[in-house]
């Protein structure tokens, strides 16, 4: 019971990053890759009508946690205080910037709202790097199942840490590469002209310096939490994730290659979410590892809601899958097809 | 509320307070215009008049940014469970996470998977699509509503659980813990009260379109949807849901009452205080005016009941302040009764065939959409402040729910950030929404006048 709330809590946590990464990705390359208004009004129309949908998955995401792993969430959150309000800052910012940029058509309005926008999907991809690096490093967490750390502190990954080290920073540098990278994707499939061309170009050299990146930090993992890999070494969901992560990497090169643009952002998906699937999977069941002691750390057992409180969620919990897929088929209809620069065919974005 | 300045519970229930009343602004709007869109666009749909249709359009443009505005300032509320309540989440959360992950999955997710189509998709969806569109957003924002209640009515009056080996709460019966009493009452009335904000803006946008002798006939139409709905929803939430709910905290939380209304002395034949300023040190109310009986009557059905005052309780069971709750309760009364006054005299006008030529009662009608919210935010005022000193009543003291890491200098950090987000947020809001009323609901062709003259512009 514990272990498929694992799975479900992860599943809407990947769900949200995958979804919401692609506008987190090509607000990071705005200025980038549309360099005209029209053509920043064409981005922005590319991912103005869902961003709200993108964004409840988070709520979404933050109600399962709540139900199925309470004493995480009391912990982790209190502990991760102020990132997680710049997180939620930072998501006001950006949703008001898409949101009101295009109400007035005025070129001093539009470029401080693309500036907001930008900043903002910069920093919320910066800010959920540090956050994935936490969870692999670990926090310093007490025997009463609490912690709470400073930003800083002397940039090493062990004993009394902070929020920023050495590791969570280039954690986020390639989490900003990669997300920056499935946008590039996603804007690559959605848009045409100058903004399609660019993106394309994008999305090929940003994605060939994530494989180089990824060894990277896979090195630096292994510094920093050996036993993981010993753990990963030992249980074949791993090795499972770690397939399907070459059969995507396989498809997202085909599809850039022969320019199957909708192959390759169904590849990027994929990329993304074999990744934090691996990764998920490789630190299970610890939730929450301590730096300081590891007889601290909180585990998926010890930290979950009651089995009877589980066994009552998992009866009305598919329902709400089944339905949320409905929606989820009703959208990629509806919104089908490319933004161009010059009409706008998906509203008034 | 503790005077302790440095109390860190102090600051993380003014950081609550402060961010879910500034977002509950939005969402009483859109849920009350939900049923305005809906019924538009199924009239156009019968009628094939097209003037339902441009009403559909521009008010959906309105509900779309109180939306936007919505989700943003929702988001930290349920990040504030683990930040700042996390003793209330690992105590709480077998029960209260069930209502809250449902309103994520149910909710949240019809409603922003269908505001898009709602606002946008009118070409693309055809009309009959584009009316079920409407219904989803309105049947979602609508659920949200509920999940959100029966976690609140938990918190009033808890029903359906049990406690734990650990000592935490679980879940007994979902049925009793989903259909409780307080919960389908607090339901009924918020949503009354919602429907009052939203017919108010409706009929306020009527009357200034009215006096400014613009678009005639949208004009007639908001003036006069907008105040039917808000006569029949003024009503609803006096009687019965709002003398109902009364009832409901008379029966059990009996020192809640006797705070509201300001009652330190038991007694039976029971008044109402009209005016009255609550003197806690003296135990009195200060210069009373009241109806003999009234509240023995309204609480308990007999003017001869016994009503308990504050002196019957101990003193640390008290709301731990009575003078705001007092004030809050007294005030949304008084709204209320004028809202239907008002309203009467609007519909009475209507009859007449006078509305739209009233310029003395369209000018109130204008001035008069503050005050739904404000009667709003007073109600959950009375229903939160009347809570304490529980977080859950009577099981859960709100010191033993804050989160014993979190310094009390980081909570007032963080609200002195959310304090001017918000404000900047609320600006911004006023401005487009202001601009959108001006454009008017002939928007198309403002539009093309707009982009003529930029071109003339030399852009």
């Amino acid at each position: 019971m514990v272990g498929t709330w694992y799975v479900i809590v992860s599943f809407m946590l990947i769900a949200y990053i995958t979804l919401d990464g692609r506008n987190f990705g090509a607000g990071t390359l705005h200025y980038i890759v549309a360099r005209t208004p029209e053509e920043r009004q064409q981005v922005i129309a590319a991912l103005g009508p869902l961003w709200s949908w993108h964004e409840v998955w988070l709520v979404g995401f933050g109600g399962t946690l709540l139900l199925a792993f309470p004493r995480l969430m009391a912990s982790a959150f209190a502990g991760y205080y102020l990132a997680l309000f710049l997180i939620l800052w930072s998501l006001v910012l950006r949703g008001v910037s898409i949101e009101v940029r295009s109400h007035i058509d005025d070129r001093l309005w539009q470029s401080f709202w693309d500036f907001v926008f930008i900043a903002s999907n910069l920093l919320l991809a910066m800010l959920f790097g540090v956050a994935a690096g936490n969870l692999i490093r670990g926090v310093p967490l007490d025997g009463n199942e609490s912690f709470s750390f400073a930003f800083f502190t002397d940039f090493r990954v062990r004993g009394n840490v902070g929020l920023l080290d050495w590791y969570t920073v280039s954690i986020a540098v390639f989490t900003v590469v990669m997300l920056a990278a499935h946008g590039a994707t996603y804007l690559m499939l959605k848009t045409e002209g100058a903004v399609h061309d660019r993106s394309a170009a994008w999305a090929k050299f940003l994605w060939a310096a994530v494989l180089p990146l990824f060894l990277a930090i896979s090195a630096e993992s292994w510094v920093v939490r050996p036993d993981l890999f010993a753990h990963a070494f030992h249980h074949p969901i791993c090795w499972l994730g770690l397939l399907l992560l070459l059969a995507s990497i396989v498809m997202l090169m085909s599809g850039l290659s022969r320019n199957k643009e909708g192959r390759a952002f169904i590849a990027s998906n994929l990329l993304l979410g074999s990744i934090l699937g691996t990764g998920a999977a490789t630190i299970f069941p610890v939730m929450l590892y301590s730096t300081l002691h590891s007889e601290n750390s909180l585990t998926a057992y010890s930290v979950a809601a009651s089995r009877g409180t589980l066994l009552i969620a998992s009866t009305w919990w598919p329902i709400g899958l089944a339905l949320t897929i409905i929606y989820a088929v009703f959208i990629s209809r509806g919104y089908a097809g490319r933004v161009s620069a010059k009409g706008d065919t998906q509203g008034s974005y | 509320m503790s005077s302790n300045l440095s109390d860190p519970a102090f600051w993380s229930r003014l950081q609550f307070g402060f961010t879910i009343t500034y977002h509950y602004l939005f969402p009483q709007l859109t849920m009350g215009l939900a049923w305005f869109l809906v019924y538009w666009k199924w009239r156009a749909l019968r009628t094939g008049d097209e003037r339902y249709n441009k009403a559909v359009r521009f008010w959906a443009k309105i509900f779309g940014l109180n939306f936007s505005v919505g989700v943003v300032t929702g988001i930290p509320l349920e990040f504030q469970f683990g930040t700042n309540w996390a003793g209330f989440s690992k105590y709480a959360s077998g029960v209260v996470g069930q209502t809250l992950a449902m309103e994520g999955m149910f909710a949240f997710f019809l409603e922003s998977a269908f505001v898009g189509a709602l606002i946008w998709g009118e070409k693309r969806l055809g009309p009959r699509l584009h009316f079920l569109a409407a219904i989803a957003v309105a049947v979602g924002s609508w659920l949200s509503g509920y999940f959100i209640l029966v976690t609140n009515a938990f918190m009033q009056h808890p029903v359906g659980y049990k406690i734990e080996a650990g000592g935490s709460l679980g879940i007994a019966s979902l049925n009793s813990y989903l259909l409780n009493p307080w919960a389908l009452i607090e339901f009924a009335h918020n949503q009354m009260a919602a429907l009052v904000t939203g017919s108010f803006v409706v009929a306020a946008v009527g009357a200034f379109y009215s006096l400014r002798g613009l678009h005639r006939t949208q004009a007639q139409l908001y003036l006069r949807a907008g105040t039917r709905i808000a006569l029949l929803a003024s009503l609803l939430v006096a009687f019965p849901t709002g003398d109902q709910q009364a009832k409901m905290v008379g029966k059990h939380q009996p020192v809640t009452l006797a705070a509201m209304e300001g009652k330190f002395q038991g007694g039976s034949k029971a008044g109402v205080a009209l005016v009255g300023q609550p003197n806690v040190d003296a135990r009195r109310l200060d210069n009373p005016i009241e109806v003999p009986g009234a509240l023995s009557f309204l609480a308990y059905g007999h003017f001869g009941s016994y009503v308990h005052g504050l002196e019957d309780f101990p003193q640390n069971t008290w709301p731990d302040n009575v003078e705001l709750l007092y004030y809050s309760f007294h005030l949304m009364i008084t709204l209320g009764t004028l809202f239907i006054v008002l309203m009467a005299f609007a519909n009475f006008q209507n009859w007449r065939g006078r509305l739209e030529s009233c310029s003395c009662l369209l000018w109130v009608l204008m001035l008069a959409f503050p005050f739904p919210y404000i009667g709003n935010t007073l109600g959950w005022m009375t229903a939160e402040l009347g809570r304490q000193p529980w977080l859950i009543y009577d099981i859960f003291h709100t010191h033993d729910g804050y989160s014993k890491v979190v310094s009390g200098g980081n909570v007032v950090f963080t609200i002195i950030g959310f304090v001017g987000l918000y404000f900047v947020l609320g600006l911004l809001f006023l401005y487009l929404v202001g601009r959108e009323i001006s454009h008017g609901p002939e928007q198309a062709i403002t539009m093309e006048k707009e982009e003529s003259e930029l071109v003339f512009a030399g852009r």
